[in-house]
């Protein structure tokens, strides 16, 4: 019986998978340090971001700059701080445009069915057969350099997977005893759809976002290296690393300390979405 | 026979399935009626097409492979078979509600259960949640929830199968429905709780004067609930009887077999004796009458001609075969 394992409260096995798996916590406490670390960057860095300044250009970290300073005489650590709002800000973002808009066109899809079914797939087909990374550049070179177009850029790159996770399982839903009694209750297909086929599929998708976040944060970090993202001066990781490369070999605190944040807020995100899918895949769960 | 208009009545109603490219009739010229008040069974083995003929009045067919072959479903008056789909959703719930065989899956796992009975009644009376909530605690109670209102939050996995079964009843009753359709209620359910519901089917049919349509291949069950039976074979309404006569004078070659095969506490378990053969596929109905391959009563005309229903004399039975008309002395 299936559906007597599907009906188990979601919540505690949640905490059952976080709790069993230590790693999950260093990724709940690492992505807890990052966001707040966004949140609180005008009270935790100790110097304007922007404020450049020639007599302390590439200072290598000393207890004055912990991190160094740039070729402008920006405080690294102060910029790596304020670039975590970007880059969890377009991670975030993007992925909640991607989740809404993928998710809504794979719940349409796995229900009518037919002819919008097979275009949608064969769409999310196309999507997928980029790299993500050359279809965000294709995307983002069309639209501009701006903070809005790389959202937007990054959130078509990722919208392909959601559409492909949110409509199986509603296939599946789509053809149980509770829909078709839903059905005969003369509920409409917006209805039955939003109300009662989404709530049941919601968490799939929510821990692809988690999963998908990650590389949202790494195509932000690109994006910006070659240009493509958030225009100068405002610091990002991605174009702190691109500044940093043009003196790698003497200042190597220019590349090294935003490539780490990067590091570690990937593998935050990506610890945390493997105990959320071992939570919810009822496979992993009975052993 | 009947001076009234029926609450809910079937005129020579058919349903095709589409099968290999071709179009085969699942029902056909299913013929009934169910007035205020009554429970009318129908009986039949599995692929009979009691559930479709169930579907069928709802609209509730899937839309690709499955069409309306004619006829007329007439409630109240109205035939619903040439009501738009907007309409038809307005009518499904409301005044003609469904309930299921399945009640451990046949609920919203991530839905409270009183949410999910009020959310019918909003849909259809325009109502507050506030209010819908108070009507959907009134109808859990009728149902007989054990402490209602305290379990009215709970989550389907935290009830029984007899309870969940309670709970799809009041979700089909929230709106007070002219019609109840119930497809093998108590089929999914072990036999005390069975008989619980049916008592509780039968009194909520009395307290809302509903008419009520109960689908079952159980004749025990039948002969507890039941006003009158048709007795359905191979797609069509082979005999049609009060529940009484039914079971005293059994008419169609079919009931007399069906009625042979249920064990009975007032005769012998030995004389059980099983029907040879089964229903035919849908692709391969038999020319003649359909039973006519597993009839031992089958004449020459069986084989060739389809017979009609024809009414025994006393008005009140029909059987849909030729050597039973004709020894009754009906006309065939």
């Amino acid at each position: 019986m299936s559906a007597l394992v599907s009906t188990a409260p979601r919540t505690s096995a949640l905490w059952l998978a976080l709790s069993k798996n230590k790693l999950s916590w260093v990724g709940l406490g690492l992505l807890l340090l990052i966001v707040g670390t966004a949140v609180f960057a005008p009270w935790l860095a100790p110097y304007d971001p922007l404020q450049q300044n020639i007599a302390y250009r590439l200072e290598p970290p000393s207890p004055e700059f912990w991190l160094g300073t740039d070729s402008y005489g920006r405080d690294v650590l102060s910029r790596l701080i304020y670039g975590t709002r970007i880059s969890l800000l377009v991670g975030f973002v993007a992925i909640l445009i991607a989740m809404a808009i993928g998710s809504s066109l794979g719940v349409l899809a796995g229900y009518i069915g037919g002819l919008f079914d097979r275009v949608v797939m064969g769409l999310v087909d196309v999507l997928l057969s980029f790299p993500t990374l050359v279809l965000g550049l294709m995307i983002a070179a069309m639209l501009g350099a701006s903070l809005e177009n790389l959202i937007i850029a990054i959130a078509i790159t990722e919208i392909a997977p959601f559409v492909r996770v949110a409509r199986a399982p509603t296939i599946a839903l789509k053809q149980r005893d509770f829909i078709e009694a839903g059905r005969a209750l003369g509920y409409g297909p917006l209805r039955l759809m939003g109300v009662h086929i989404v709530p049941n599929m919601i968490s799939d998708v929510v821990v692809l976002g988690s999963l998908w976040m990650a590389s949202a944060i790494r195509t932000e970090a690109s994006l910006s290296f070659i240009g493509l993202g958030v225009p100068p001066p405002t610091a990002t990781w991605g174009s702190m690393i691109r500044e940093g490369f043009e003196n790698i070999l003497d200042a190597w605190w220019l590349t090294v300390f935003p490539s780490l944040a990067i590091l570690l807020t990937v593998l935050a995100l990506n610890l945390l979405g493997d105990a959320l899918r071992d939570a919810i895949d009822p496979k992993l769960r009975s052993e | 026979m009947q001076t009234t208009t029926p609450t809910l009545e079937l005129r020579n109603l058919s349903t095709e399935f589409r099968i290999g490219g071709k179009w085969h009739a699942a029902i056909r010229d299913v013929s009934l009626s169910v007035d205020k008040n009554e429970t009318l069974a129908i009986v039949g083995e599995s692929g009979s097409g009691k559930s479709v003929t169930a579907l069928s009045i709802l609209r509730l067919m899937p839309q690709t492979g499955a069409r309306h072959g004619g006829g007329e479903v007439l409630l109240e008056g109205q035939d619903v078979t040439k009501l738009s789909e907007k309409q038809m959703s307005r009518l499904r719930g409301n005044a003609m509600a469904m309930i299921f065989q399945e009640p451990m899956t046949s609920l919203n796992p991530t839905m409270g259960i009183g949410d999910q009975i009020a959310e019918a009644v909003r849909l259809h009376r325009k109502l507050s949640w506030s209010d819908a909530r108070k009507i959907a605690l009134d109808v859990l109670e009728e149902v007989k929830i054990p402490a209602a209102a305290k379990r009215f939050n709970d989550y389907p996995h935290q009830f029984s199968g007899g309870m969940r079964q309670r709970v799809m009843i009041a979700m089909a009753l929230a709106c007070k429905p002219k019609v109840l359709l119930a497809d093998e209620p108590t089929t999914a359910l072990d036999v005390t709780i069975q008989a619980q519901i049916l008592t509780l089917l039968d009194d909520l049919k009395k307290a809302y004067g509903m008419s009520v349509i109960f689908i079952t291949h159980n004749l025990g069950v039948v002969a507890q609930i039941a006003d009158r039976v048709a007795v359905m074979y191979g797609g069509e309404v082979v005999e049609l009887a009060d529940v009484n006569e039914l079971f005293a004078h059994p008419a169609h070659p079919y009931t007399e077999a069906l009625l042979r095969v249920m064990p009975r506490v007032d005769t012998d378990a030995a004389n059980l004796e099983p029907i040879p053969g089964s229903v035919p596929a849908i692709t391969a109905k038999p020319a003649g009458c359909t039973f006519a391959p597993r009839c031992a009563l089958r004449e020459a005309i069986c084989e060739t001609q389809h017979p009609g229903l024809s009414t025994l004399p006393g008005g009140t039975q029909q059987v849909r075969c030729f050597v039973r008309a004709r020894q009754a002395g009906g006309q065939a």
